[in-house]
């Protein structure tokens, strides 16, 4: 188990991109993922809050035995107490671990699929927690893939459930289904519109969530919002994936239409702020991650309107993985202040699209 | 002073944002506080803040006010026998010591899921095959029992022992999928 561990490290966090940023699904000029999380726990066993290291032993050996020996699908097993504080806080920016899992006194593991797509985290707030994430707008593939694994556990392992409360979680928010669904949307035209103020209360009053997500802390969001059921008691899986897909996809509605109106309406000030914003990643020699963030929103929604055009959005998916400070620190090989971040940061985001600059001029000669 | 984002409710909170240019002040009511308050969560974190929502909401009254107040006079309720949460202490820190809790907890559960589910109280979708299992198994052995009783009401005694020695076997079945402390059940 060592070595393996030792060796799948490595790999993971050299690939720098997770599999779910890789490839594109529906929607993905929008939908930017899709995740579904299945909160599960063993029978006999106290919850993650109240139990004792012996019991977290045996609740870790129980299911990573009933996994990591399965036909043997390039799982890879990370406990977190052995992992370098980096290489942890890498995981969290993949979204491949919560921030919770990484308290090393709290005996959380992960297990994850080669490709990146499936973390199953061990001893979290509940005993397991099943995690797909998926690139684009895909609700049934990902939740198809979380219960596959949900049910080959289950057939190996004795979970809490209960007839009138289902599966029982240590939240009494995740009771029920234990699922959250959520989607991960590129919403900058609603934001910019200010429209998002108005459907954000709307959205809540249909059991759903809508909240900021991604940056430094509590700095501005990139215009990236996380749609995600709100209850999981009273409703079977469908209807929530069906419900969340709704709403899902009357955003992108009228994020495109949106869209169209400040195209047709303000068509020169736009063009302005996304190509400065082009500029500002192409040329800063310092760039915090809030403005980072920003850039990227505007480049992103210039080549969604086909208005820049010399970018790959495969690029400004790796730049936002990459902006974040483990990532920065982990290519740097070194502790960066936040000031020697931000030099980093401009520094990586310019030659990445210098880089790519070069390859679109060498293409135009041939 | 009417709230910065509805413009309907007076407002009752003051929101400091940090922002690039400096900090701005909001005005909002206590409805778009909470609002505005999910909205800035952690991503990794729960989208609510289960303490805060289950503190109010049984601190005796629907509306937000200082919980100390009726938090003191509120009694320990029942305890969990296998990791000793009380029922006040769960509300505390909004979280289940174990699965026994849950069955600790029962008969207010209903109220804090209501609160929690839009109005839900139960679990509809997916069972565990093995718990369909469990499940059906013991339907089947209360079946057998009460065709047992009656068998010895009407003193048919020797269809009652083979109705006795099927019901044995069926429990030694459920004793082998419900390997988690549940003996209760079984008897």
């Amino acid at each position: 188990m060592e070595v393996k561990a030792a060796m799948s490290i490595n790999k993971f966090m050299k690939g720098a991109v997770a599999g779910w940023m890789t490839s594109h699904g529906e929607h993905s000029d929008i939908v930017m993922s899709t995740r579904i999380r299945l909160a599960r726990n063993l029978r006999g066993f106290r919850f993650p809050i109240s139990f004792t290291a012996d019991e977290a032993k045996q609740v870790d050996s129980q299911v990573s035995a009933a996994l990591l020996t399965s036909d043997e699908k390039g799982y890879a097993y990370m406990k977190m107490a052995e992992l370098p504080g980096l290489d942890r806080q890498v995981l969290v920016e993949k979204h491949l671990v919560s921030p919770q899992l990484t308290d090393v006194k709290r005996h959380g593991a992960v297990i994850l699929s080669e490709d990146e797509t499936l973390s199953i985290m061990l001893n979290e707030e509940d005993h397991i927690r099943i995690q797909c994430i998926y690139p684009g707008f895909q609700l049934e593939n990902a939740y198809e893939q979380a219960d596959s694994v949900d049910n080959y556990l289950e057939d190996k392992l004795p979970y809490a459930f209960d007839e009138d409360f289902g599966y029982l979680t240590s939240c009494p928010s995740n009771t029920g289904t234990g699922m959250r669904a959520s989607v991960m949307m590129h919403l900058p035209a609603l934001t910019i519109t200010k429209q998002i103020e108005r459907i954000i209360p709307a959205i809540a009053r249909l059991g759903m969530i809508v909240r900021g997500s991604y940056g430094e802390g509590s700095e501005a969001p990139g215009n990236i919002y996380q749609v995600s059921n709100q209850t999981t008691l009273g409703k079977p899986e469908e209807e929530i994936l069906s419900d969340l897909k709704n709403v899902a996809l009357k955003l992108i509605a009228h994020e495109r239409r949106s869209r169209e109106i400040l195209l047709s309406k303000s068509r020169v000030a736009l063009e302005n702020k996304l190509f400065r914003s082009l500029g500002i990643i192409s040329y800063a020699r310092l760039l915090p991650s809030g403005e980072a963030a920003r850039c990227l929103s505007d480049v992103r929604l210039g080549i969604d309107l086909g208005i820049i055009e010399d970018v790959d959005m495969s690029i400004l998916n790796e730049l936002m993985i990459f902006m974040q400070p483990g990532f920065l620190q982990q290519y740097a090989e070194a502790d960066l202040t936040a000031e020697e971040r931000d030099i980093f940061r401009a520094d990586l985001f310019r030659e990445r699209l210098r880089s790519e600059q070069q390859i679109n001029e060498n293409n135009k000669e041939n | 002073m009417l709230c910065d984002n509805c413009k309907e409710r007076p407002a009752s909170v003051i929101f400091t944002q940090e922002g690039m240019g400096g900090s701005a002040e909001r005005h909002l009511c206590e409805k778009c506080a909470f609002q505005t308050q999910m909205f800035h969560f952690d991503p990794s974190q729960e989208p609510l803040s289960i303490q805060q929502f289950l503190s109010h909401w049984f601190s005796g009254s629907e509306s937000i006010q200082p919980l100390q107040q009726s938090r003191d006079s509120m009694p320990e309720g029942p305890t969990c026998p296998d990791c000793k949460l009380t029922f006040r202490k769960f509300l505390d820190i909004g979280k289940f010591g174990c699965p026994t809790c849950y069955d600790t907890f029962r008969g207010q559960l209903p109220r804090v899921f209501s609160k929690l589910h839009n109005g839900h109280t139960t679990h509809v979708g997916k069972i565990p095959d093995s718990f369909n299992e469990r499940f059906a198994l013991k339907k089947k052995v209360e079946e057998i029992r009460s065709k047992m009783q009656e068998a010895i009401e009407m003193e048919r005694f020797e269809e009652a022992a083979a109705l006795r020695d099927e019901a044995n076997a069926l429990k030694e079945r459920l004793a082998e999928c419900g390997n988690g402390g549940e003996g209760s059940d079984v008897n």
